[in-house]
This record gives C-alpha cells, sequence and structure tokens, in this order.
C-alpha cells in the first residue's frame, strides 16, 4: 500500500471503503477548492454515517419509488440486448442494420474484480476501434477509471455505444422525463456532467492503448422517457463545455497529499467500533476532526453533499452561508458581523481599496434602509 | 377507543421517529429490526381497530390473518386462480414458446399473454439456484432443467437469460449477436403463437406492440399491428445477422463440450477448473 | 439579488428575524385565492399522488390517488379535480391559483400539458370536464411567467420578494423556512423556527416531491395494503386501507394547508402597491379573454410556439418587465432604493424652489419651474443628462441644469416641464415645496412600442417557416399517460 493509500487509509479508519462515482466527481469538482470533501470522498468515508453521528443527519434519502422507476426504466431500455437502445441509437447515429453486437462487459467470466474489469474493458474498446469487423456495437456495464486528485476512482457509466470504424458515444438513461422536447434544466445539467466525467474517463482508458481522443465522441447520448409515457427518447448532449470546466476544476483539485500534509498528524474519522461493532468515538471528537480539515460551504453544498448541515452549521454567520452572490453583493466581506459594523460606518477603513469601497457601498444600502425604514440599520 | 390504542398510537410514533433516525444514518441492521417492530404494532394498531367497529366477538374477513404489509408479493400469488403449476413448469411454457433463451421478465409476459397467469420475477433467480442444485444431487433425473445461457468466449452463465436443458448446445451460446437474433426469433414466435390463440388476448398485444416498436420496417402507429409484417420484418433483419451469429454459437457449442455435465448446462466460472468428462 | 437585499439578510441574521425589503406588497390577493397543494408520485413524470385545495381555509378537499402508475385512477383525479377548479373559476370574478413554490408551479403546467389534448369522448375519452382543466391550468401557469400578472403565485416567491430571510435563496424555496424566518412562533427566533421547518416529520415538505422517509416507510406499505385488499376483493379491508392511506397523505398535507393561509394572512397585512390594482385589472381581462376563446372553440394552447410568435412573446415580456420595474420604483421608496444606488436615481429635500420662473427664450413663454434640492446620492453624468420623472408627479418631466458637491452631498437643480396646468401659474401642489422630500429617477412608465415583427404567415424560412394550423390529432388523445 503506498504511503498515500495508507493515510487515507487511517483517515478513514476501520470502515469500509465507498467508493467515487460520476455523481460525487461531478460535485467535486463542482466545489474544488473544499478539501474536506477532497479528503473524505478520497479516502473513501462514509459521509453520511459521519454526518448523521456526529448530529447532522444530510437531508437526502432515496425515494424507493423513484429507485424502482429508475431501475425500471433502465431495464425497460436494456432488456433483450437493449433492442429499445438500439432503436434509438439506429436513429440518432444512423447504424447500419449489421451494427447490432451487444456486449456485456460486467462478464468477465464472473470474476467482479475492479482491475479485472478494468482491464477487460479496456481491452474490449480498444480492440473494438483497431479491429477490422465485428467491432462490437453497444457495449454494456463498462468499467473505466478517472484520476481525482492523484488517485484512481472507478466510475459505472450505464452504456457505451460504438459506431464501427467510427467513435465512442457515452449513453447515460435517466428516468425525468422529456416533455415536448424539453426536460428539467437542473437534471440535465446534472446528467451532462457526469456524462462528461465518463468521456473524460474513457478517453484516459483508450489513451494507454494508443487511440486518439476525438475517438470518443463530445457529444454523449440521453436516453429518458418521452412525454408522459415510459417509451424511451435519445437526446444528443454536446458535453463539450463541461469537458472543459471538468479538466479546469480537476487539476484545481489540489493533490491529495498536499492535502494530506496540512493535516494534523495521526487524524483520523474511524468511528472506533467496540467488539460487537458499536462505535464508541464521541461524537464531539469526531465532529472536532473534522473541523480540522477545511471545508468550503456553500448553500449549493445541500443539494449534493452529505456532510451538508455540519459545514453549514460551522458557517454560521459567515456571508459564504448565504450564497455566493450574497457574498459578492457585500463586498466579498466574509464575516456578517463584519459587514454590519462597515454598513454602520464603525468601522471605516482607512486605505484605499477593495474594502474601502465596500464600506462606502455598505454605508450608502444601509443609509438607504435607515431613511426609508425609519429605523438604523 | 381504550387505551390499548392510544399506547399503541405513542409506540408506533415513537418507532417511526426511531426508524427515520436509522434510515437516515445509514443503520441498516436497526433499521430492518424497527421496520418489523413497526409493522406489528401499525398490524395490532389495525386488528384493534376493527374488532372495535365490528364489537365483541365479530368475525375477521378471511385472508386478513396475514398482514399485507409484512409480506412480499409471492406468498400472495400463489393463492390466485390458475396459478397451481409450479414455477420450473411456467418458466418451461414461456421457453418452450420463445424457443429462445430469454430473461425473467419477458418469460413472465409472455406466460401471462399465453397462459393466462404471471409469476413474480424475483423468484426467478432464485429457481436457477435450485435446479442447479437439483441436477447435482441427481444428474439427469428430470426430463427438463432450467439451466443458463452461457456466454460465448469464456462460457460463462449470461447474467439473466433462462435455457432449457433439452434444447441442442449452441441454442443456449450466446455470441454479441444472439440477443438481436433472439429478439427477432421471439418476435417471430409471438407473433404465432398470436395466430394461433382462438380468442385476442391484450397483454399478448401489448407484448407484440413492444417488439414491433424496435423492428425496423413495422409501422407502429396503426391501431393493429399486423402479423404478417412483423414476421417478414424480423425475418428481413435475421437474415442480415444469423450467418455470423451462427458460426460464433457452433463455435462456442465444440468448446462447451470439454466442460463437465454440471458446467455444460450452469456454465464455466471464474478461477473453476475446467474438468473434462 | 442586489447589495440592499443582501445587507437586509445579513441583518436578518444578526436580528433573527426576516428582515422587510419592500414597504408595500406588490402582488395582488384575491379576496378568495385557490390554494392548490399537489403532491407528485416520486420517479414518475409528474404523476399526481395527492392534493389539498379550497378557497377557504376552513375546508379544504383532500384528493388522493391510490395507485398513481394506473391512468384510469390518474384521469378520474383529474376529473375530480376539475370539478373543483372550474367551479372555483366559474364562481369566482377574481380567480388566483396559489400553489407553495415554482415546482408547484411547473406541476400545474405539466398537469395542464398531459390533460388539454385528451378527448371526452371516442376511443381514448376522458371523463368531463378533464380537457378544460387542462387548458385553464395551462392558462395560469403561462400567467405566472408574465411579469405583470399575479394570476398564479408560487409563495416562496411572494414571501421572499417582500422579506429577506437570513439563508441563502436555496433554502428560500423551503415554504416552512422562510415561513420561519418571517412570522415564528412565540418563544422562538426565526432562525430557530427555520431549523425546526427542516425536520420534515415535524414540517412536511411543500411538495410537489415528498419526503422519501414518508414514501418508504409509510406511503409504499399503506399503497401495498390497498392493493392487496383490491386482489383479495376484501371490502372492509380495502375501505380500512384506503382510508389509512388518506389519513397518511393527510399528515403531509394539512400542515402545508395551514402554512398557506397563514402566509396569505402576512401577505395580507402588507399594504398593496399603487399599480397593483391596474395590473389585477389587466389580469382580469386575459381571464375574460381565455373564457371567451373557449366558448369560441378556440384550440388550446399550442405544444411550442411558432418562431414568430415565441421571438414576439419574448419581446412583449421584456417590455412588460421593464414598465413593471418601473411601476414598482414608482410605488415603493424600497426599491427606488435600488435605483439609486446605482445612479440611476437620486432624492433629497428641496431647499430653494422658484414655482413661477417663465421661459421666454422661444417663440411662447412656457412655465419652467426649478427646484434646487440636496441629496447624498450618486448624480452621475448619465442622469444629469436625462430626462428625469419623479414618482409623486408622474406626469412632470424633470432636468438637471445645475450640479454642485457641498461636502459629501449634492446640490442639484431641474428644471420642471408639464403636470402643471395649461397657464403660466402653476396650479398648487404641482411643484414641490421647500422642504418637501422628493426622488428624481431616469425611467418612465409610459407604453413604448413593440418592436416589428413579421407576421406568422410570413415566418422566414430559417426559423422554421410558417407554423402549421392547429388541427386537434387522434395521437394527443391517445398519447400515453403512464
Amino acid at each position: 500500500m503506498s504511503g498515500t493509500e495508507a493515510r487515507l487509509a487511517r483517515v478513514r479508519g476501520r470502515a469500509l471503503p465507498r467508493s467515487h462515482n460520476a455523481r460525487t466527481i461531478a460535485a467535486l469538482a463542482a466545489n474544488p477548492g473544499c478539501a474536506r470533501r477532497a479528503i473524505m470522498d478520497a479516502a473513501g468515508v462514509d459521509k453520511q454515517r459521519i454526518a448523521a453521528y456526529t448530529g447532522y443527519p444530510a437531508p437526502f434519502g432515496q425515494s424507493r419509488f423513484a429507485l424502482a422507476r429508475g431501475t425500471a426504466f433502465e431495464a425497460q431500455v436494456k432488456a433483450s440486448g437493449a433492442a429499445g437502445l438500439l432503436t434509438l441509437l439506429r436513429e440518432h447515429l444512423d447504424l447500419p442494420i449489421p451494427e447490432a453486437h451487444y456486449d456485456d462487459l460486467n462478464d468477465v467470466g464472473g470474476n467482479t474484480d475492479l482491475t479485472v474489469r478494468y482491464a477487460a474493458t479496456r481491452q474490449k474498446l480498444a480492440t473494438a476501434v483497431t479491429s477490422a469487423a465485428d467491432a462490437g456495437t453497444m457495449f454494456d456495464h463498462p468499467l473505466l477509471r478517472l484520476e481525482v486528485g492523484g488517485r484512481h476512482a472507478f466510475l459505472e457509466p450505464d452504456l457505451i455505444a460504438f459506431q464501427l470504424r467510427g467513435r465512442f458515444h457515452v449513453v447515460e438513461i435517466k428516468s425525468f422525463a422529456v416533455i415536448d422536447g424539453q426536460a428539467d434544466g437542473d437534471k440535465v445539467a446534472q446528467a451532462a456532467i457526469q456524462s462528461a466525467v465518463y468521456v473524460l474517463a474513457l478517453r484516459q482508458a483508450l489513451a494507454g492503448h494508443g487511440v486518439a481522443p476525438e475517438t470518443v465522441a463530445d457529444e454523449t447520448i440521453l436516453v429518458c422517457p418521452k412525454d408522459f409515457s415510459s417509451q424511451p427518447a435519445a437526446t444528443s448532449v454536446d458535453v463539450r463545455k463541461q469537458l472543459t470546466v471538468l479538466r479546469r476544476q480537476l487539476s484545481r483539485i489540489a493533490r491529495i497529499d498536499d492535502l494530506l500534509g496540512q493535516l494534523p498528524p495521526g487524524l483520523t474519522l474511524d468511528l472506533d467500533p467496540d467488539g460487537a461493532g458499536v462505535p464508541q468515538r464521541k461524537p464531539a471528537g469526531l465532529a472536532a476532526a473534522i473541523r480540522a480539515i477545511d471545508a468550503r460551504y456553500a448553500p449549493e453544498c445541500l443539494n449534493t453533499c452529505e456532510m451538508c448541515f455540519l459545514c453549514r452549521d460551522e458557517a454560521r454567520g459567515t456571508t459564504a452561508r448565504l450564497g455566493r452572490a450574497a457574498r459578492e453583493e457585500l463586498g466579498g466581506v466574509e464575516d456578517v458581523p463584519a459587514v454590519l459594523r462597515l454598513a454602520r460606518g464603525e468601522h471605516r477603513p482607512e486605505e484605499e481599496g477593495d474594502l474601502a469601497e465596500a464600506a462606502a457601498l455598505l454605508r450608502s444600502a444601509a443609509a438607504l434602509r435607515a431613511e426609508i425604514l425609519g429605523e438604523a440599520v | 377507543m381504550g387505551e390499548p390504542v392510544v399506547e399503541l398510537e405513542r409506540r408506533i410514533a415513537a418507532l417511526r421517529t426511531a426508524l427515520r433516525m436509522a434510515a437516515l444514518a445509514g443503520e441498516k441492521e436497526q433499521a430492518r429490526a424497527l421496520r418489523a417492530e413497526l409493522r406489528a404494532a401499525e398490524r395490532a394498531w389495525d386488528d384493534l381497530l376493527a374488532e372495535d367497529e365490528a364489537g365483541a366477538g365479530a368475525e375477521r374477513p378471511a385472508g386478513t390473518a396475514e398482514s399485507p404489509a409484512g409480506t412480499g408479493e409471492g406468498a400472495r400469488v400463489t393463492e390466485r386462480p390458475g396459478a397451481l403449476m409450479p414455477l420450473r413448469e411456467q418458466v418451461h411454457e414461456a421457453l418452450s414458446l420463445l424457443t429462445v433463451p430469454a430473461a425473467p421478465r419477458l418469460l413472465a409476459a409472455v406466460h401471462e399473454a399465453f397462459f393466462a397467469s404471471s409469476f413474480p420475477t424475483a423468484r426467478v433467480t432464485s429457481l436457477k439456484r435450485d435446479e442447479e442444485r437439483s441436477f447435482r444431487l441427481a444428474p439427469y433425473a428430470r426430463p427438463y432443467y432450467i439451466c443458463a445461457a452461457l456466454a460465448a468466449d469464456r462460457l460463462a452463465p449470461s447474467r439473466g437469460l433462462l435455457a432449457v436443458s433439452t434444447w441442442p448446445a449452441e441454442r443456449r451460446m450466446i455470441g454479441s449477436l444472439s440477443p438481436r437474433v433472439d429478439f427477432l426469433v421471439s418476435a417471430i414466435r409471438v407473433a404465432d403463437a398470436i395466430g394461433r390463440l382462438p380468442a385476442g388476448s391484450l397483454p399478448a398485444d401489448r407484448l407484440l406492440r413492444r417488439f414491433a416498436a424496435n423492428i425496423p420496417g413495422v409501422p407502429v402507429h396503426s391501431a393493429t399491428v399486423d402479423l404478417r409484417m412483423v414476421v417478414q420484418a424480423a425475418q428481413a433483419e435475421l437474415e442480415v445477422h444469423q450467418a455470423a451469429d451462427s458460426r460464433v454459437r457452433r463455435a462456442a457449442a465444440r468448446r462447451v463440450r470439454e466442460l463437465d455435465d454440471v458446467q455444460q448446462l450452469f456454465g464455466a466460472r471464474f478461477g473453476e477448473e475446467r474438468v473434462s468428462g | 439579488m442586489s447589495t440592499l437585499i443582501s445587507l437586509a439578510r445579513a441583518v436578518a441574521v444578526e436580528r433573527e428575524l426576516a428582515q422587510p425589503i419592500r414597504t408595500v406588497r406588490h402582488v395582488h390577493l384575491a379576496d378568495r385565492p385557490l390554494v392548490f397543494i399537489p403532491l407528485a408520485m416520486a420517479g414518475e413524470a409528474n404523476a399526481p399522488l395527492a392534493a389539498m385545495l379550497g378557497d377557504d381555509p376552513a375546508s379544504a378537499r383532500l384528493l388522493t390517488v391510490a395507485e398513481p402508475r394506473d391512468r384510469d385512477q390518474r384521469f378520474a383525479f383529474a376529473a375530480e379535480l376539475a370539478g373543483i377548479v372550474l367551479g372555483y373559476i366559474e364562481n369566482s370574478h377574481a380567480p388566483q391559483l396559489i400553489v407553495p413554490n415554482p415546482a408547484g408551479v411547473t406541476f400545474t403546467r405539466l398537469l395542464g400539458r398531459s390533460t388539454r389534448f385528451r378527448r371526452t369522448s371516442g376511443e381514448w375519452a376522458v371523463p368531463a370536464g378533464v380537457p378544460l382543466l387542462g387548458r385553464w391550468l395551462t392558462f395560469f401557469s403561462e400567467r405566472y411567467e408574465h411579469p405583470a400578472s399575479s394570476l398564479m403565485v408560487a409563495m416562496t416567491g411572494a414571501l421572499t420578494e417582500h422579506w429577506a430571510t437570513g439563508q441563502s435563496p436555496v433554502e428560500d424555496l423551503s415554504l416552512g423556512a422562510v415561513l420561519g424566518w418571517v412570522d415564528p412562533p412565540s418563544g422562538m427566533s426565526g432562525a430557530q423556527a427555520a431549523a425546526a421547518a427542516e425536520d420534515p416529520v415535524v414540517c412536511p415538505p411543500a411538495g410537489p416531491a415528498t419526503d422519501p422517509t414518508f414514501d418508504n416507510e409509510v406511503l409504499e406499505p399503506r399503497m401495498l395494503a390497498i392493493r392487496t385488499a383490491g386482489l383479495t376483493g376484501d371490502g372492509r379491508a380495502y375501505d380500512r386501507a384506503r382510508q389509512a392511506f388518506d389519513e397518511a397523505l393527510a399528515t403531509q398535507l394539512t400542515p402545508v394547508w395551514a402554512m398557506m393561509w397563514r402566509a396569505v394572512d402576512l401577505l395580507r397585512r402588507v399594504p398593496e402597491a399603487g399599480h397593483v390594482r391596474q395590473r389585477w385589472t389587466d389580469d382580469l381581462d386575459a381571464v375574460a379573454w381565455h373564457a371567451g376563446h373557449i366558448g369560441e372553440g378556440g384550440p388550446p394552447q399550442a405544444r411550442r410556439d411558432g418562431a414568430v410568435a415565441a421571438a414576439r412573446r419574448l419581446a412583449n415580456m421584456e417590455r412588460i418587465q421593464e414598465m413593471v420595474a418601473v411601476q414598482r420604483a414608482f410605488d415603493d421608496p424600497l426599491v427606488m432604493a435600488e435605483y439609486r444606488m446605482t445612479g440611476a436615481a437620486f432624492a433629497g429635500e428641496v431647499v430653494h424652489a422658484e414655482p413661477d420662473r417663465v421661459d421666454g427664450s422661444g417663440r411662447r413663454r412656457v412655465l419652467r419651474p426649478r427646484v434646487t434640492l440636496v441629496t447624498s446620492d450618486d448624480v452621475s453624468e448619465q442622469i444629469s443628462a436625462s430626462e428625469l420623472t419623479s414618482p409623486a408627479r408622474p406626469s412632470q418631466k424633470a432636468r438637471v441644469v445645475s450640479l454642485t458637491a457641498a461636502g459629501d452631498q449634492c446640490r442639484v437643480t431641474v428644471e420642471l416641464k408639464g403636470g402643471m396646468g395649461r397657464s403660466l401659474t402653476p396650479v398648487p401642489g404641482s411643484v414641490p415645496a421647500v422642504g418637501e422630500r422628493v426622488c428624481y429617477a431616469m425611467v418612465s412608465d409610459s407604453y413604448q412600442n413593440p418592436p416589428a415583427l413579421p407576421a406568422p404567415e410570413d415566418t422566414p424560412w430559417t426559423h422554421g417557416g410558417p407554423p402549421p394550423q392547429y388541427t386537434p390529432a387522434d395521437d394527443e388523445a391517445r398519447e400515453d399517460w403512464s
């Protein structure tokens, strides 16, 4: 085990590691400055458990109805050699009739070891590009890998489609509806970023086999129920922008080693289970350990990270808690009491510069409110 | 309404809160235990109210002895009329109609369409396991076994597909074109079967529609699906794939003969030593 | 968002209570609004699970769907809903639909979409009233996008338009949290009340999304009980199961119902802004038009606009948005304060006035009073060069004629034109007097002409050509809803 892996294992403690998936990578890339999340995800910490244990259970939950519907829709699309998907792909990619192959990359003789599956995926896909004929069309359950913060995360896109001697298209199956050609903007955006993660991962996977990156198209395919039925419909999603953003954000996520180096030595999030498996760690102690890792809370975390309530509580009294826009509007001042002191003229910065400008802005705003509401701010 | 009901309600509220906390914390074991307790309490509450309504000594309608919330779907289904056949026979019936390997969901739909009763797909996964165990204990004791379809490359069992042991080995081998070929063959079989039905069947029509929607050359928006068109279109595409597919399946069938009897029917698993015989 | 509003949020954080950001109410509140709280089944495309609605806080109607995936049950729900909603529209002379949040508007819009193309006769007939319900729901949802309309209101938006909470806009989507900040129960601060509202057991979500734990632990078993009772044909068990199901949904909806009417009361206590009545009159005209259109057999709203219609609609909305923004500034000093912050307006006390000043330089002698005021606001070059209007005297125009710094402040002299009567003596009160506080803004609430766009039949081919005539199709009546 490498030094980094050993340190991450110590942070995690005895709990089993949880793996990254496209959603967590996308969320991480949306908040690259958060060391807390970067380290917890790299170490494979069960954030939901930790959050609940420290008294801040995450507001997330999966309704079994939603899960069932998602699973059912995916199963429907992939049934019978992905017959439903093949129909859509024929329309979308102009697949000639002979290109109707279906390969289940999960089937490595029943071996479920991740490294074995990853190697098999790379091999099969690379062969598809270089082989003359019978190259395969649809590859189900591919296993990919992406480097995040200097560590590798295994990823499982829904399916990869391939056009003979042409290009690979990542296919994502989601169960939110596309009605009259339009779907929930947020959900589509999320799906687009996740697809971009897979595109990056696939390009990385094939690079080792000498396959050019353009072979993986930056046009992915999103399959959703059409209108109010459960009939699938395919939409092309251009993820060029997301790829640019992702690459930039992923490079910003400091190498995990550097972040680990900033931690107090011996820091661990272990729950200290006794012989019967009952955690003995004091919640306050665990919370203190978590707080020793820098976080960067933003309200968006409430939708994406299980630690959100703990970090939000920590951010009480900061303008960050009000949102990035609010902080900007308040001249970038980080602290609410500081904002109010500036607004009330109790603190008047001497030198010219950003703070003086912010102060003037806040004083004007305070004066206006006081004038109109008839009471001092 | 007396004390016991109020007491129960308090307990139910407390259990719900505890369950919610456990669920949020990801404590699966605890959640499971709490859930079972909650169900029992809710059942008891239900019963108390029913007693109260009907007065002491009133009869309870048959079938409520077992709370529906406590058991899975499977228990109910065996009480449905027409479902007196064991699962393995129902699956065999459906597979024999299709003549090609198929997934549990499709088999259930086929059975519902043509044999007027369905089965819960969840039980089918344990069926394959049971069949293998039965075969190991007494090989070839039964006229047929529900067995696996094997992936052509490593002869491992193809997840999710079922087949019949009495079929020629070739038919049970799955190459990369086989799912498509088998889909088209299934469509033809279903169309033929509909043609033989004495009366219309809504589930059969729905099933055929799902096939038709995924075969090029079949108009989907018409009020009825033309059986002949489905067969013709499926045949047309089959001609494109069949030769290549058969080659792969035949080659795999030759290799599978080197495996032992159990492996030939239920597949070779990774790391298993191939035993000839 | 603006510095003024963000500052109000900062104050809210300090005081642990929401702070007003408007002095008057810019949304109309009908005498008897129809409060509509829909719940959708998780994971489905807008499958209705339940709804609580009514125009009287004392009598809520609860509708539930035991099997939301069943097409017939969905349409039965729609039929029952139609009875209530259409009855309300018919009997109310001023109908208004209020839902808890923007997601509620989306739900309504999609429900309208999935019902308005149906037919009440023929092979895929739906119960009477359903297509008509669809058209009205679509109408209300479309009015929600209209900047000047109050026909459809999302309550979280209406509250956060008038109060700044001490939390982020993301958290402001929760009705319980916003109400906690604005109107905490006695003994609790706004911050505490908002935190309490985050516990879905204490405060169920306002929908349409349900709490997943509720789905998994309460709803699923009760739905299974109904299904089982149905299968075994046990009528008594079915009724009990159905009742238990309805009661469970009521536990999620009744608290939200109470919150909605609390919010209505809170908003009613804020005095209505001046221009609201006029905008509401326009709203009622739109209702009458739509009713007439239906009455004359007009077709339901198309799935999508043709290119010209879309462009026209967008341009229209932008103009109306401008107009409404100015109206709000004229009605509300706190909105005008935004303009003052950006240098688009200034206000101060009049220190000198020449009400009878006459300008004889042109062919005719004209009345051109001048007033001088002292202001602490920024008076930019741009504003000095523009024609200005004052909220207090909207028909009068002003122009800056001199500007001198006076320490922290500015002495501004403006020349006034119009709004003073026809003679060379101003009507009393039409010119600001010394000591009066006045405000001048670089905006006007007068009407601007719409942009010239081609007629729909002349849509250029680059934009898809002329849109096809709408003919109701079989497809739409038969469209899947599963």
